[in-house]
């Protein structure tokens, strides 16, 4: 009886807990996406309009269905994510495996070179490789002049694009399989060796399939990044004329006057595109059990690789030239270049052409200061309540078998689909007329990271979830915990590293994040990529580089406080939990 | 060159003291009352198409006369602007004390939104730049034609000299759908330059972009060589030393004014108007001509830009009702033309 009672009360607390996460993603998701679906099969704002069913048609779809322009852009845009995310997973799977599992010098260095490209945001990589790149003026061009050589680049093409995606996007693969390799237990490795395999096939056959599903989510997720990149095609396409779907949408909605219902149209073939994605992730990783992490010990091993880790560590170091190095210079050759006219390398050396006008002038403008505080606001708020809602989430999805998750899973996955400059106009249209007073503030900005990154915390977080093993769980209910202590005790610790690297993505992702914010900041409420735009579409690119170093060394600086931080607690967390 | 130098020099100094004495004198920017109550609100929220830049100047300089009223700024580009007017007027929250905007059409369809304003110097403005009396020209744009000095060592003279064939692939363009500056100049293009000047001028194969910021860094970096660019957006780099020169052709000078009113919900109108005037005034338009490199639509210039000579360059207003009607049609020719790809 007294059992009977106990199921109950529990029912009842687990169907208000899936209310709640459907409401909470109901106002954060649906209702947006909603309005932006209306506004494609409208001509009309339905903030000023109002909502009038009568005037629903495809008449957008089917004038964007039959432009031969859009099928090019959309072309363009499939083979350019294609490219770039094979590049990406064979770049971000060699380096994840060198770190964790290799005995190769100098690992740390390797590590952070995995990661660094994160924090460019991708108009300032954009403006970077133009420097570098560009048929007529790019550096590159200049030096192979120079030194003599024939040979020239042109990164104004699809190529170009390709290479410059690879390489950014890599950290996304990299973070995936590297935490999955370092908690996976290399006895099996090891069982594989002594079987009588090599290590390269050891590689193939046992390491790279049992960490399957984080080179899916990984290479997926770049996939899907990749699809809602603006900035990079934006500055490296345009002098070609090279369309994408996200330029092609940035023109719908710049140009005068703008076409925003067409552009919603564009923006749901995107959204189809990634669903179908999404459903292919599911269904290859639906299939197979991939627990790694179970409750036994293992120590971690490093594989001899001998006079081989030279090699691998002058991969490392050739990916810490192209990635960091190089567009790091072109960038401070701008920003502290009067003028970026360079005729030789003769004139890039000449130091009267030096200065410290450009940031002399970005921090004589109050906007500066003023953006930075509001973006490193906003990005802590994004990233603490977006890190816990997207636990909740994780576990419920992952760990529970309550009803209603397959559909808060794919809500949640939604955003992913929708390229920021549309989910502005959608989360403007959505969320102004809510009472309250939302609009104007820095939460309306941090709802709509929230909202627009979930997908990528909440992937991030799953890995976590997938290679726990539930015997932990079971173990600490048999041992009288309830739920609630059996999250803080036994999960909580061991998807630490899982919740504090996710939170990070968040908060950089906030301070990177462009598009979605150009709708919802007023005057107090600017932030600092909405300043680097204005100082890009200013046609300054001095000031441009100037603030994109500022940005990068200032998220440098937080991101790794944070992780000296945690890196202090995560110790102290793990031990308290054992006790 | 010594002696053009000087001669440019003393030009320029005459240009300064002519244009800053009189400034002075006469910059009418609303009675004591006004003032005060300005001073009392505070700040006001101004929303722009402009470049941000360039409005922090603006601001800049009318702090030193008035600091007490702090200036907000929302810049966005003109589409973008205009969808977050209409959508927060009906929402009942456009907090914009002070709306400014590159395309009179657009606005012209907002001006319902906009309360009754007259600056004091109102019967000094030329009436063309208007397309409301509620909307008035705050900033007026002019085009020019610049080129790298590094890289063009026979420079051209007039519009016409952009089609010649030893210019193929060295030129760029900004692309017709940009917004309304844009297309006062492709309007002037085939109006007063000829039915086929397109055609020719596309046989060059320019570089298109979105708007003519990065198109004058391109021109800086020597990305292109030539090209027609706002006076605006190329003369501050001209100024700080970039290796460019700009001249306006002889054929004609097209003109885009601004439009720019303060909406009925403004909650700082006072902090607004003596924005407004101050901005309107002989002193705000010597200060935009000579800093920032822009015209201005009173009917007699306290002073022009550098290289402008009103003997010899006539300035080009479009037609308003053509501007509206052949808009979208022309647009689309010139799209076809060019080969841009909507």
């Amino acid at each position: 009886m007294h059992g009977a009672g106990e199921w109950s009360r529990r029912q009842v607390l687990v169907y208000s807990w899936v209310a709640l996460l459907l409401a909470i993603l109901g106002f954060l998701v649906i209702y947006p996406v909603l309005t932006l679906l209306l506004g494609a099969l409208t001509d009309t704002n339905p903030v000023v309009e109002g909502v009038s069913l009568s005037r629903l048609s495809i008449a957008n779809f089917l004038t964007v269905l039959k432009n031969p322009n859009v099928a090019e852009a959309l072309f363009n845009t499939l083979v350019v994510c294609a490219g770039g995310t094979l590049i990406a997973v064979v770049i971000g799977l060699s380096f994840s495996w060198i770190v964790v599992r290799t005995n190769t010098p100098f690992k740390g260095i390797i590590a952070a070179a995995s990661i660094l490209p994160l924090f460019a945001p991708p108009l300032v990589a954009g403006v970077a490789w133009s420097i570098l790149g560009s048929p007529k003026t790019g550096l590159i061009n200049t030096f192979f002049k120079s030194a003599g050589l024939d040979w020239r680049v042109d990164f104004y093409s699809l190529s170009g694009l390709v290479f410059v995606f690879g390489i950014y996007y890599a950290p996304y693969v990299y973070m995936f399989t590297a935490s999955a390799l370092r908690n996976m237990d290399p006895s099996l490795e090891e069982a594989a060796e002594i079987s009588g395999a090599s290590a390269f096939s050891t590689l193939f056959t046992v390491t790279f399939p049992l960490i399957m599903p984080a080179i899916v989510s990984g290479m997926l997720l770049s996939f899907i990044v990749m699809l809602g990149i603006y900035g990079v095609p934006a500055v490296l396409g345009a002098p070609s004329n090279i369309s994408v779907l996200t330029t092609y949408i940035f023109k719908l909605t710049n140009w005068s006057p703008p076409l925003y219902n067409t552009a919603a149209a564009v923006a749901i073939i995107l959204m189809v595109v990634t669903g179908c994605l999404v459903v292919l992730q599911q269904k290859v990783l639906g299939r197979r059990s991939y627990t790694t992490v179970a409750g036994k010990a293992f120590r971690p091993r490093n594989l001899d690789l001998g006079p081989w880790r030279w090699l691998t560590l002058a991969l490392g170091l050739v990916y810490l030239l192209v990635v960091v190095v190089l567009p790091t210079l072109a960038l401070i050759v701008a920003a502290f270049r009067k003028f970026m006219f360079i005729r030789d390398i003769a004139s890039l050396f000449d130091m009267r052409q030096y200065s410290l006008m450009h940031f002399d002038s970005i921090f004589d403008n109050p906007l500066t200061l003023n953006s930075i505080y509001n973006a490193v606001e906003v990005g802590i708020i994004t990233a603490v309540v977006g890190g816990t809602l997207a636990f909740a989430i994780g576990y419920t999805i992952h760990r529970t078998e309550v009803a209603g998750r397959g559909a808060i899973d794919l809500i949640a996955t939604l955003p992913v689909a929708i390229p920021g400059l549309v989910i502005g106009v959608a989360y403007l249209w959505a969320w102004i007329g809510i009472p309250g007073g939302l609009y104007g503030t820095i939460w309306i900005l941090a709802l709509a990271f929230i909202a627009r990154f979930m997908p990528d915390t909440v992937k991030a977080l799953s890995t976590s979830f997938l290679q726990i093993h539930r015997e932990l769980e079971e173990a600490a209910w048999v041992c009288g915990r309830g739920m609630l202590s059996t999250l803080g005790t036994i999960v909580l610790p061991l998807a630490r590293p899982g919740v504090i690297a996710s939170m990070t993505l968040l908060f950089v992702l906030a301070i990177r994040e462009l598009g979605s914010s150009l709708f919802l900041y007023t005057s107090n409420t600017m932030v600092m990529s909405v300043l680097l735009l204005d100082y890009y579409e200013g046609g300054n690119i001095g000031k441009t580089a100037a603030f994109s170093l500022v940005q990068t060394v200032l998220l440098g600086v937080l991101i790794g406080g944070a992780n000296w931080l945690s890196r202090g607690t995560a110790q102290g967390g793990v031990v308290q939990g054992i006790r | 060159m010594f002696g053009r130098i000087v001669a440019f020099a003393v030009v320029a100094g005459l240009g300064v003291t002519l244009g800053s004495a009189p400034a002075r004198a006469d910059d009418n920017v609303g009675p004591p009352e006004l003032i005060a109550a300005a001073r009392a609100e505070g700040r006001l929220v101004y929303y722009t198409s402009n470049f941000a830049e360039v409005e922090q100047q603006v601001i800049k300089q009318f702090n030193k006369r008035f600091p007490e009223i702090r200036i907000e700024m929302v810049r966005a580009p003109g589409g973008q602007l205009i969808t977050r007017v209409k959508t927060e007027a009906a929402a009942g929250k456009l907090i914009a004390d002070v709306v400014d905007h590159s395309d009179r059409a657009l606005m012209a369809e907002l001006v319902d939104l906009f309360q009754d304003y007259t600056p004091p110097n109102a019967a000094d403005y030329n009436p063309d730049a208007q397309v409301s009396p509620k909307l008035w020209p705050r900033a007026t744009l002019v085009w020019s034609i610049a080129y790298n000095t590094e890289l063009v060592k026979d420079p051209p003279k007039t519009w016409m000299d952009l089609t010649k064939p030893q210019y193929d692939k060295l030129t760029g363009q900004v692309f017709a759908q940009s917004g309304g500056t844009t297309w006062t100049r492709i309007m002037f293009e085939r109006q007063v330059l000829g039915e086929d000047y397109w055609a020719k001028q596309a046989a060059t194969h320019p570089i298109l972009y979105p708007s003519g910021a990065p198109m004058s860094d391109a021109l800086v970096r020597g990305e292109i060589a030539i090209g027609p660019l706002l006076y605006n957006a190329i003369y501050p780099k001209q100024k700080d030393g970039a290796p460019i020169k700009i001249f306006f052709p002889p054929e004609g000078a097209p003109v885009n004014p601004y439009a720019t009113g303060i909406p009925k919900t403004s909650t700082h109108p006072n902090a607004a108007k003596l924005f407004l005037n101050w901005c309107l005034s002989t002193e705000g338009q010597t200060f935009m001509i000579k800093e920032l490199g822009n015209l201005t639509s009173l009917k007699v210039a306290p002073v022009y830009p550098e290289g402008f000579d009103p003997k010899v360059v006539k300035v080009w207003y479009p037609n308003f009702d053509q501007y509206v009607k052949l808009h979208a049609s022309w647009v689309a020719d010139w799209d076809k033309t060019f080969g841009y790809r909507q």
